[in-house]
């Protein structure tokens, strides 16, 4: 394994290159070139480009543009960075950013269940295709259909309770408790989206060379040392895509949870920037404090994905 | 397939069977409460409904105005995926096979807007959009989805037609055929596998949203289904058996589609890992 490159651009680069000379150019110049077939890739892109402009890469810097102006009285108004301030004084906010740092730290298990769960049904374990087949399904189900499944089920008087009361453990408020309401959130995204995670790591594997686990296996090495030195190195690129896009997943795509399971509670102890933006653009009415909320998310991903990147890389060159 | 595992891969069996039962069992019991009585539900959550009764089910159906919301639902959705393939079926073709001025700076910028969440644009977005009087209409939540998961679309379609030998434009050209014959008569049909794939995926996303359809739609009678079952609750809080059928109408389509395409769907998703 020489350097790893960064997931998208390191293989757009490449394929580039081996890009053969392309048609149309040459029969083109040999037949004089007509303008609408010179025109004609401009033409071809045009619907795409101009809406991803207008409605994705605009609304960005008009977003940051956004965030240091005011709202209500000073609309329009340059306020430099009173909103950030505000928003670092905001205890909710604070409490978001708390939150991410928990999904940070969460991270690795949400990534270790699929890669260990693809490596099993990769070894073939009785039944491999069942198992990814209902691994998968909670991954196409709407967040919304999700959380309110798990409303039943974690309602102070539902059945998990009635379960553990059975067994003799008093019931616990699982989404009503301030200490425990993130975690179960974060839980249920999980349970939710590892099927996810899982097919790509399967794609993965379907590119490692076979030989070397045969190899391995001659060799007499465990299940938990092949997977040490023999599936780790092999897929790393893979990792390092599942590690960024569950981030990626879990600082933009939980909404539909918390909106159905916690509404941001209780005491706000479920916020994430997301659901923050949400209730100051919608409910307060204050879209300039939600757009500068919006800019700090993005910057936290941002930050997060290439930390990521630069320390699995790392990780990677000294295994 | 020969198995690459020692005997020992019984024992793993036993944590993977609890797992799965941990994934399908939420749906099972959910469906279960549906077809119980209030009183069935209070005096045991757990056992077997006695009956398949579906007057829960017409309960929820009727009461929420769903036929409504499915039918909005299914609209947007339609019209969002057909614009969709073939925005990013003409752009991944123009990416792929042509060579012209900015094409590499063209597929970074698409690529780019995979990195903007709609979280972060979700303000001014919502802005423009009430500018352009588009907010609470169909058309603006469509082009809301078209904007939100072209990247994506694009990406895949690009680096599936990457795939596809430059000959067979070449001789396309050499008979005759402009670009856009090309195009449509040998690029769209060739497409067909991955149009299926990101079709799927494109519809997925947009059947499951909440956050885009809850901004850009605030009124009743345009909520969408997935806006719908995030009314359920408040509305049978004390009546679980109709709030368990409302969840599980809305699952069902999904459920369904999964059955039939699921290949496909996985396909799509390791496409978009593995690919570029």
């Amino acid at each position: 394994m020489t350097s790893v490159r960064p997931v998208v651009a390191g293989r757009t680069d490449r394929a580039r290159h081996q890009r053969p000379a392309l048609p149309g150019a040459a029969a083109r110049r040999g037949r004089g070139a007509r303008r609408s077939e010179r025109l004609a890739p401009y033409v071809l892109l045009a619907p795409a480009v101009l809406v991803i402009v207008l409605l994705r890469l605009w609304p960005l810097l008009l977003g940051v543009n956004f965030s240091f102006t005011g709202d209500g009285d000073r609309d329009g108004t340059m306020v430099g960075l009173d909103n950030y301030r505000e928003l670092l004084a905001d205890p909710l906010f604070r409490g978001a950013l708390r939150n991410v740092g928990l999904l940070v730290l969460l991270l690795p298990v949400a990534v270790a269940i699929p890669g260990l769960l693809a490596t099993f049904i990769y070894l073939r374990v009785p039944g491999h295709r069942f198992y990814r087949s209902v691994y998968f399904f909670p991954a196409v189900l709407s967040p919304v259909i999700v959380g309110a499944i798990f409303n039943l089920l974690l309602a102070f008087d539902g059945p998990l309770n009635t379960v553990l009361g059975g067994v003799g453990i008093g019931p616990t408020d699982w989404l009503g408790d301030p200490d425990v309401a993130m975690f179960v959130v974060v839980g249920v995204h999980i349970w939710a989206t590892f099927g996810m995670a899982l097919v790509v790591f399967l794609a993965g594997f379907a590119t490692l060379d076979a030989s070397l686990l045969d190899a391995a296996r001659v060799d007499g090495a465990s299940l938990p040392q092949t997977i040490r030195h023999v599936i780790v190195p092999s897929l790393s690129r893979t990792i390092q895509f599942v590690f960024v896009t569950t981030m990626i997943g879990m600082l933009t795509s939980m909404f539909g949870l918390l909106y159905v399971m916690t509404s941001g509670g209780p005491e706000g102890s479920t916020y994430l920037p997301e659901y923050y933006i949400w209730i100051q653009q919608g409910q307060m009415n204050r879209p300039a404090l939600a757009s500068a909320a919006s800019t700090v998310l993005f910057v936290v991903m941002l930050v997060v994905g290439l930390l990521q990147i630069s320390l699995l890389r790392r990780g990677v060159r000294e295994a | 397939m020969t198995s690459r595992v020692r005997p020992g891969r019984w024992l793993l069996a036993v944590p993977m069977s609890l797992l799965a039962l941990a994934t399908i069992y939420p749906l099972v019991f959910t469906a279960n409460v549906a077809m119980k009585t209030r009183r069935e539900y209070i005096l045991d959550r757990f056992s077997l409904a006695d009956a398949l009764r579906w007057e829960n089910v017409a309960t929820a159906w009727n009461s929420v105005g769903m036929a409504r919301y499915l039918a909005n639902s299914v609209g947007t959705v339609t019209a969002a995926v057909v614009l969709l393939l073939l925005f990013g079926s003409m752009a991944g073709f123009a990416l792929s096979q042509l060579r012209f001025r900015g094409s590499s700076a063209l597929f970074l910028g698409c690529l780019a807007a995979l990195f903007v969440p709609f979280q972060v644009i979700m303000v001014p977005l919502n802005r423009i959009m009430a500018d352009a009087g588009l907010v609470d209409t169909y058309p603006g939540l469509v082009l809301a989805y078209v904007a939100q998961f072209l990247p994506f679309t694009i990406f895949l379609m690009t680096s599936y037609y990457r795939t596809i030998p430059t000959e067979i434009v070449d001789a396309a050209r050499i008979d005759g055929n402009s670009v856009y014959g090309v195009y449509r008569r040998i690029m769209l049909p060739l497409g067909a596998p991955a149009l299926l794939s990101v079709g799927i995926l494109d519809a997925l996303f947009c059947w499951n949203d909440v956050l885009i359809a809850l901004l850009l739609m605030p009124s009743t009678e345009h909520r969408t289904l997935m806006v719908g079952v995030t009314s359920l609750r408040g509305q049978y809080s004390a009546d679980i058996p109709t709030f368990a059928s409302g969840v599980l109408i809305a699952a069902i389509p999904v459920l369904v589609i999964y059955l039939f395409l699921q290949r496909q769907i996985a396909d799509g998703v390791a496409a978009g890992s593995t690919k570029g």
